[in-house]
């Protein structure tokens, strides 16, 4: 079998070099190609998985602390596998079409590429320093993203994200300290972790799972700790805000369900997990519709769907697990569509106040049939991968807590029946305002295309992947 | 043969209508050709029916998702319907819609209707069904809201699919909850369950589900807004798909919903509902609206039909309405043509002068005032005598009063001559197009014929012991509903023959907003919506102030840095100074 992480993160590497050497013009089609190249690797790995039957990749390399035996050793398992897929599927269509502005084409391309490698380095990732490392990569290539790119009041957002990510890096390396310390065998690899945590005192599994979940769910991020995803999404680049939707928000989700994996006691909070994960599904649903600008009325979309994601994983059985990962899939699709569409949006009519907008869908059809399909992904409407999902985990819910926990699918109402009301004012109306048809590039049509493609495409077969989960 | 192959040729022209949006004209034609290669193949499954089938979607933890279709003779009396509706319907667009540039899209949206009500009509499991209900909720709400340039069509979407979004949670969450505690989610299966409080919850949420689809109180006033939609979307959300997809899935599960008896629900919301149609249907003045109220009415007969565990009825009422309430819509539609899409029946002259027109709209205003021969009298004349309640009785014979009025005054008042001589009404009315007169004649046929092929086709429907067939009916019932409709005839004709109007608003205003409700359950709609509004309000200015207060709080702590600053800089005498008082300050607590 091929070197296929190895490969992936090796293309990578090449490729941020790559653009950071060729002139402004050709960067973007730098990395386009390498992110391309590392989408095809991981389709690679799917077409490698159908043919063996199941998802089974571990690589070794060299040592990178010896003291502590920490290889740059990778797995892949299903739930990694599906979420890695999705990010390189997401990065290249960022790379390719989040960028018709053509602007600091150079700089964008870099750190598209420099994020890629630490998400594919995540979800990869065999023990938990690569995880932490790859993960504080990710972040900080975010941070520029932010700090560097997006529109005025960018500065702010990017340190107020900075900070909030900080403290959940702290509180991760914290965690993984003390699981180091504490397993008996002192490793830092996961499923030596796996396989000995339940030899760890009680209390100090519960600690670890305070600290893990405290930084994840900053991550994912869920009420109270969601102020920093709105505030970077306003402010934020397209680019930005699909990388930063589409992809980071998974680490976080990955990484919760990775904890309860490392400690199984934390299972006896699962219960109060969920009820703050419906808990923020409605206020976020709530909050949502109080918001006029379009990227952030997305942007607390993204809240109401990890919490309801959070619910899936709290559940704690087969159904939940593998109904969060398939909804963490989805929604890097959906996410990434709609801010793809969003950036158009806001870029052709220089606004997004959706009170200010009128017929969209007269102006630029594309878009206007992208915001269409973006809320139907979002909304869980079958055919979409989402539904998938959405029925995954409520029946996880149904069966691990009762029939109260279904409550906050009434979240999603609220959220859809605010998100077609902003869709009626702007895109489906031409009432007394003509605007200029605005052109829109190729390479962002196809973007729209492939994004809907994937959409449908893991809503209409689901068994190619859910297959794996059952073996 | 797979059943589900009957959907295929509309899946393809669906399709093709996107590839194929430069011409217009082969589009509609293919979409023509592809619902009638439907109908051949669901001609070919009613006559050899395939039987139960399905193949799994996916199986995660042991509980298989499997997409199944059943050939059972409810599912072909449905399957049935749709299909012949269908090519009527894409006919009629082909004269109707004359907008060139416009049609690939209303093909597209079309055929993905048509083809998920055939779905959902084959359908022999709960995944199936949800998944045909969502995809015919979401193109409705896109063929609602076709015209979005009109004032109103995008709000009147917006309204659709908000409500049945409302129903559809209900009903999945229904649906997870009766997979997750049997692991099954065929129809078979189910019905073997035992009666729990928990099952319970679950009907009721799927019942809920049901009455969205099916407009029924306090979910109905979507489809009176629906009417921004094109005709021939009426003609087809009326007649055969969407609003009779709740009372289908319902008769579909009828058993298990009678031996949890939850029967009576069914009955008083179907009675308020079918009491709300015919009051507004009096009283709206809108050519289309009152062909909905007069639906909500229909599909509120069904339900009390449902509730009152006569199924046979329900399913007459079920079969009959197709025909003429398409017819009907057609009717409605070549009219609005003519007149130059006026709304206003008060302002709709004419409708006699085309000699097809008035005549296969005779046989549709007949036939849903229940006279003898026509196919509406079985339908309503079997429900009628399914109940045994003397109060439900009376009320149906009343609501059938109520009917002839509201149609005959439709039809009365659509006919006057115009006064103003100059328009062109009667020009328009003659040329109004061949191919939406020819769906109308052949709708017209089926209406008379209807109810002689309807115990053929009840022949083959068995619904399980205990359901008992009320649909004999004696002398007695149709001369005392023939009575009552010749009078609502007379009533209609003698107040609305000439176009009066009865001022009701101007002479009892309370009279007239208890019968024309729509105001009221709009307003209790604007209520709930601003009370949720007020609600997101709150929490957004929560969200606001947390977002504040952190920021407050990163304010204080880059202040507290400032004061420590000040202390901290380097100058020798202040940290002597602060040595020094230090150690006094220890003395003292040494001392003391």
């Amino acid at each position: 079998m091929l070197p296929f992480i190895g490969m992936m993160l090796l293309t990578l590497i090449i490729g941020t070099i790559a653009a950071a050497v060729v002139d402004e013009g050709r960067s973007r089609r730098m990395a386009a190609l390498f992110t391309g190249l590392t989408m095809i690797i991981a389709f690679g790995i799917l077409v490698y998985s159908l043919i063996t039957g199941s998802v089974n990749v571990h690589e070794d390399y060299i040592y990178y602390m010896v003291q502590f035996a920490v290889d740059f050793n990778f797995q892949l398992n299903i739930i990694s596998f599906s979420l890695l897929l999705m990010a390189t599927i997401v990065s290249f269509i960022t790379a390719l079409s989040g960028n018709t502005e053509h602007e600091r084409e150079k700089t964008s391309s870099v750190l598209i590429l420099l994020f890629e490698l630490s998400a594919v380095g995540l979800f990869a990732s065999a023990n938990l320093i690569m995880f932490f490392l790859f993960w504080d990569v990710g972040v900080v290539a975010l941070f520029f993203m932010l700090y560097l790119l997006g529109s005025a009041n960018r500065r702010h957002a990017a340190m107020k994200f900075i900070v909030y990510e900080i403290l959940a890096s702290m509180l991760l390396l914290f965690a993984i300290m003390l699981l180091y310390f504490y397993t008996p065998v002192h490793s830092f690899d996961i499923n030596t972790i796996i396989q000995n945590s339940p030899l760890i005192p009680t209390s100090t599994q519960w600690l670890v799972f305070f600290l893990l979940a405290g930084a994840f769910l900053i991550n994912m991020p869920v009420f109270p700790a969601h102020l920093w995803l709105p505030d970077a999404h306003t402010e934020a680049s397209t680019q930005g805000s699909m990388l930063l939707s589409g992809i980071l928000t998974k680490f976080g989700g990955y990484g919760m369900i990775l904890t309860f994996l490392l400690v199984p006691s934390g299972y006896t909070f699962s219960g109060f997990l969920g009820l703050l994960a419906g808990f923020s599904a409605f206020y976020a649903a709530f909050a949502l519709m109080t918001q006029h600008d379009i990227k952030r009325i997305i942007a607390y979309t993204t809240i109401v769907e990890m919490s309801i994601i959070l619910l899936g994983i709290a559940s704690q059985n087969v159904y939940g697990t593998t109904g969060a990962t398939y909804a963490m899939l989805a929604h890097g699709f959906g996410i990434a569509m709609l801010f793809l569409a969003a950036g158009s949006i806001g870029y052709m009519f220089s606004d997004r106040d959706f009170r200010a907008l009128r017929g969209i869908i007269k102006s630029s059809v594309s878009t206007g049939y992208t915001m269409l399909i973006g809320i139907f992904a979002t909304t869980g409407v079958p055919l979409t991968a989402a539904f998938i999902g959405d029925v995954l985990i409520f029946t996880g819910v149904l069966k691990a807590f009762s029939v109260y926990a279904t409550i906050p699918l009434f979240s999603l109402l609220l959220a859809g029946a605010y998100l077609y009301y902003v869709i009626n004012k702007s895109v489906l109306s031409t009432k007394d305002v003509t605007q200029n048809v605005e052109y829109i590039a190729r390479e962002q049509k196809l973007g729209y295309s492939m994004l809907m493609f994937f959409i449908f495409f893991f809503g209409v077969l689901p068994f190619i992947l859910l297959n794996f989960f059952s073996v | 043969m797979l059943a589900i192959l009957v959907i295929v040729p509309l899946i393809m022209a669906a399709f093709a209508a996107i590839l194929l949006r430069g011409s217009p004209n082969t589009v509609k034609y293919l979409a023509l050709l592809a619902s009638l290669v439907s109908l051949a193949i669901a001609i070919y499954i009613f006559v050899y029916p395939s039987g139960a089938q399905s193949f799994q979607w996916f199986n995660v933890g042991g509980l298989a998702f499997s997409i199944g279709t059943a050939t059972q003779p409810i599912n072909m009396l449905l399957l049935m319907l749709v299909s012949v509706i269908t090519p009527l319907v894409f006919l009629y667009s082909i004269g109707f819609m004359d907008v060139p540039s416009e049609q690939p899209r209303f093909y597209f949206e079309m055929c993905v209707f048509a083809a998920s009500m055939m779905l959902f009509a084959i359908s022999s499991n709960l995944i199936t069904t949800f998944i045909a209900w969502e995809m015919l909720g979401i193109t409705s709400y896109m063929l609602i809201g076709f015209w979005y340039r009109k004032e109103k069509a995008p709000d009147a979407a917006r309204k659709a699919i908000t409500t049945i979004l409302i129903g559809d949670i209900a009903m999945l969450i229904g649906i997870l909850m009766i997979g997750a505690s049997s692991g099954t989610f065929n129809f078979a299966t189910i019905f073997t369950l035992p009666i729990t409080s928990y099952l319970d919850v679950a009907l009721i949420l799927i019942l809920i589900g049901a009455f969205t689809k099916s407009a029924q109180f306090p979910f109905h006033e979507w489809l009176a807004d629906a009417m921004e939609g094109p005709t021939p979307v009426s003609a087809f959300l009326h007649s055969s798909t969407m609003v009779k997809a709740g009372v289908f899935l319902i008769a579909v599960m009828l058993p298990i919903y009678n031996s949890a008896g939850l029967l009576n629900i069914m009955l008083i919301i179907g009675i308020v509902s079918a009491l709300i149609g015919v009051s507004n249907a009096l009283t709206e003045r809108h050519i289309k609206k009152i062909l909905a109220y007069s639906t909500i009415e229909d599909i509120g007969l069904m339900f009390i039909a449902l509730g009152l565990n006569a199924p046979y009825a329900a399913l007459m009422l079920f079969f009959v309405q197709t025909f003429y309430k398409a017819l009907l819509f057609m009717n409605a539609g070549a009219i609005m043509k003519a007149n130059d899409e006026r709304e206003d029946i008060y302002k709709i002259y004419g409708s006699a002068i085309n000699g097809s027109i008035a005549s296969t709209m005779l046989v549709g205003v007949l036939s849903i005032a229940a006279i003898f021969p026509l196919s509406g009298f079985f339908g309503k004349v079997s429900v009628e005598v399914a109940s045994q309640n003397v109060v439900v009785y009376a009320l149906i014979l009343l609501m059938e009063l109520g009917t002839s009025i509201y149609i005959f005054r439709w039809m009365f008042v659509t006919m006057r001559k115009s006064f103003d001589k100059s328009a062109p009404v009667e020009i328009n009315y003659r040329s109004i197009p061949r191919s939406m007169i020819a769906p109308m004649y052949i709708l017209g046929v089926l209406t008379i014929v209807a109810s002689a092929a309807f115990p053929y086709v009840l022949r083959y429907i068995e619904l399980g012991a205990g359901v008992v067939n009320y649909t004999q009916i004696t002398v007695t019932d149709a001369a005392v509903s023939m009575v009552l409709s010749i009078f609502g005839i007379i009533i209609a004709y003698r107040v609305y023959k000439q176009g009066h109007r009865l001022h009701l608003e101007s002479t009892s205003k309370a009279l007239f907003n208890i019968v024309y409700n729509s105001q009221l359950v709009n307003r209790a709609y604007t209520v709930i919506t601003e009370l949720t509004a007020r609600v997101a309000n709150t929490v957004g200015y929560t969200d606001y102030a947390f977002d504040r207060s952190t920021y407050a709080l990163s304010q204080g702590a880059t202040s507290s840095g400032g004061i420590i600053k000040g202390i901290v800089n380097g100058q020798t005498n202040i940290y002597v100074l602060g040595f020094v008082l230090g150690l006094i300050l220890l003395i003292f607590s040494f001392i003391l």
